[in-house]
């Protein structure tokens, strides 16, 4: 039978809205609606406006807001919380110029180390800078986007800081990896910078807390670059990243670690300076 | 021809929903959005939830806009997404769930002639055979033949499991299909 003959007078729909219909009524009612536009029409006037309108603007502010980048819509997949989506999202060094631009740099390191016979500075000169610098710019050069996180952020300062390097670590770390995979000599040396790599972050972050982020980063640089070309003439190429190397960055991590939890003690807010 | 024209401005407009206008968006809303939520509210009688859900249909209407390709039509499209998410909100808080009481007959809101042309419009001797099935099997029939859910969704929203579900089902059809016979022979 066709439907567009027969469409429901007001009364009816009225009835049906309140709830004053039976369940076999209903549903010949509601089958009718579903594929009938001007029924469909008609219930509007006796809809619940207030909960239209309410519910619109749940739907306008979603459509209206910007899409999170396609990366951390995934992290969001694998079980990452809004806020901390939305936090992420925001990180400078997260986004993809940045990325691409470490690793245009890293590619162009790992060239350089390919094309000479035993020579590997320019690769770990680069890549433990990448993640270090990563976190050290997560929020870009302004001086106070930080506070204004960490006030209307809805959790704690330390979390908001391991938020973030755990983002930065997690999406720079695997390819400057893949990268030492290419690079000549014995296989450990592609995993062995990560020992530098990581100790810089809390000596980062440590030194950050006395001096802001903006000289503990280029302070960091130097300091590496410092250790990494005083290696190149004497000593055997893989020197920054050997055995008795890797304990002394342990142990600066160590102490950094020590003065961050003394600071966060002293001052109560670790990531003042970050 | 109304309906035709009807639904092809719906698939209109939800293309240029999917382009990200929310002038499309808003006119789909207020197409669509009064009689889903008028329909929530038979199903549940939280008013919040029924916020929630409608909110949460457009905004995957808006979503999923791209993917979709004109099968069916928007309206039985979009209800088949809020009535999802209405059962799985709802699966923990099943207070505020309203299963259609199918026992309330005729209380006189319409004249009876009147409800036989609303019964014969969509299904014809069908609407008067449901009255006869059993209250399990009607919930059944319900869920899955009216509100489209599959026999998973429709099991955890009746509490039971899958292949019972599937079972009543079964047999409620052969219970119509039965009904059905008899009241056209009734009719002769």
């Amino acid at each position: 039978m066709s439907t567009t003959t027969w469409h429901a007078d007001p009364a009816l729909l009225q009835a049906y809205v309140a709830g004053e219909l039976d369940a076999v009524l209903s549903a010949s009612l509601e089958r009718h609606v579903e594929r009938c536009p001007e029924c469909r029409g008609a219930v509007r006037p006796l809809a619940d406006g207030p909960l239209l309108d309410e519910a619109w603007a749940g739907v306008r502010e979603r459509v209206e807001s910007r899409p999170l980048p396609a990366a951390i819509r995934l992290a969001q997949r694998l079980g990452l919380r809004e806020p901390s989506a939305v936090l992420l999202s925001a990180a400078a060094s997260l986004r993809l110029a940045w990325l691409s631009s470490c690793l245009v740099a890293l590619g162009f390191a790992t060239v350089a180390t390919l094309m000479s016979e035993d020579r590997l500075w320019p690769f770990l000169l680069v890549a433990p800078l990448i993640p270090v610098l990563g976190v050290a710019a997560a929020y870009g050069d302004a001086d106070d986007p930080f506070e204004a996180l960490a006030v209307t952020a809805p959790y704690g300062r330390t979390r908001l800081v391991l938020l973030r390097t755990v983002g930065v670590l997690v999406t720079t770390l695997p390819v400057a990896g893949l990268f030492g995979l290419f690079l000549p000599g014995p296989a450990w040396i592609a995993a062995a910078w990560f020992g530098p790599a990581l100790a810089m972050v809390p000596v980062l972050m440590a030194l950050a807390s006395f001096i802001g982020p903006r000289m503990a980063g280029p302070l960091v640089t130097i300091l590496w670059c410092g250790v990494v070309l005083g290696a190149v003439r004497e000593l055997p190429p893989t020197w920054p990243i050997e055995a008795t190397q890797q304990l002394v960055y342990v142990g600066l991590a160590l102490v950094a670690l020590a003065v961050l939890a003394a600071r966060s003690v002293h001052t109560r807010k670790i990531g003042a300076a970050l | 021809m109304e309906t035709t024209d009807g639904q092809r401005e719906d698939a209109v407009l939800l293309r240029a929903a999917a382009d990200g206008d929310l002038a499309a968006v808003r006119e789909l809303y207020d197409r669509h959005a009064p009689w889903l939520s008028a329909r929530l509210m038979r199903r549940c009688n939280d008013r919040e939830v029924v916020v929630d859900v409608v909110q949460d249909t457009f905004v995957a209407m808006w979503q999923d806009a791209r993917k979709w390709r004109g099968q069916g039509d928007v309206a039985g499209w979009l209800w088949g997404i809020a009535f999802r998410r209405l059962v799985s909100r709802l699966r923990k808080r099943r207070e505020v769930l309203l299963m259609p009481d199918w026992d309330a007959v005729g209380n006189g809101v319409l004249p009876a002639a009147e409800e036989q042309v609303l019964l014969g419009v969509e299904y014809g001797d069908l609407g008067a055979a449901l009255r006869r099935l059993s209250p399990e099997f009607r919930a059944v029939v319900q869920a899955c033949v009216l509100d489209g859910l599959t026999t998973r969704e429709a099991g955890r929203l009746l509490g039971v499991r899958e292949n019972t579900v599937k079972t009543r089902l079964h047999r409620a059809k052969a219970q119509l299909r039965t009904a059905l016979a008899d009241i056209e022979l009734e009719a002769w």
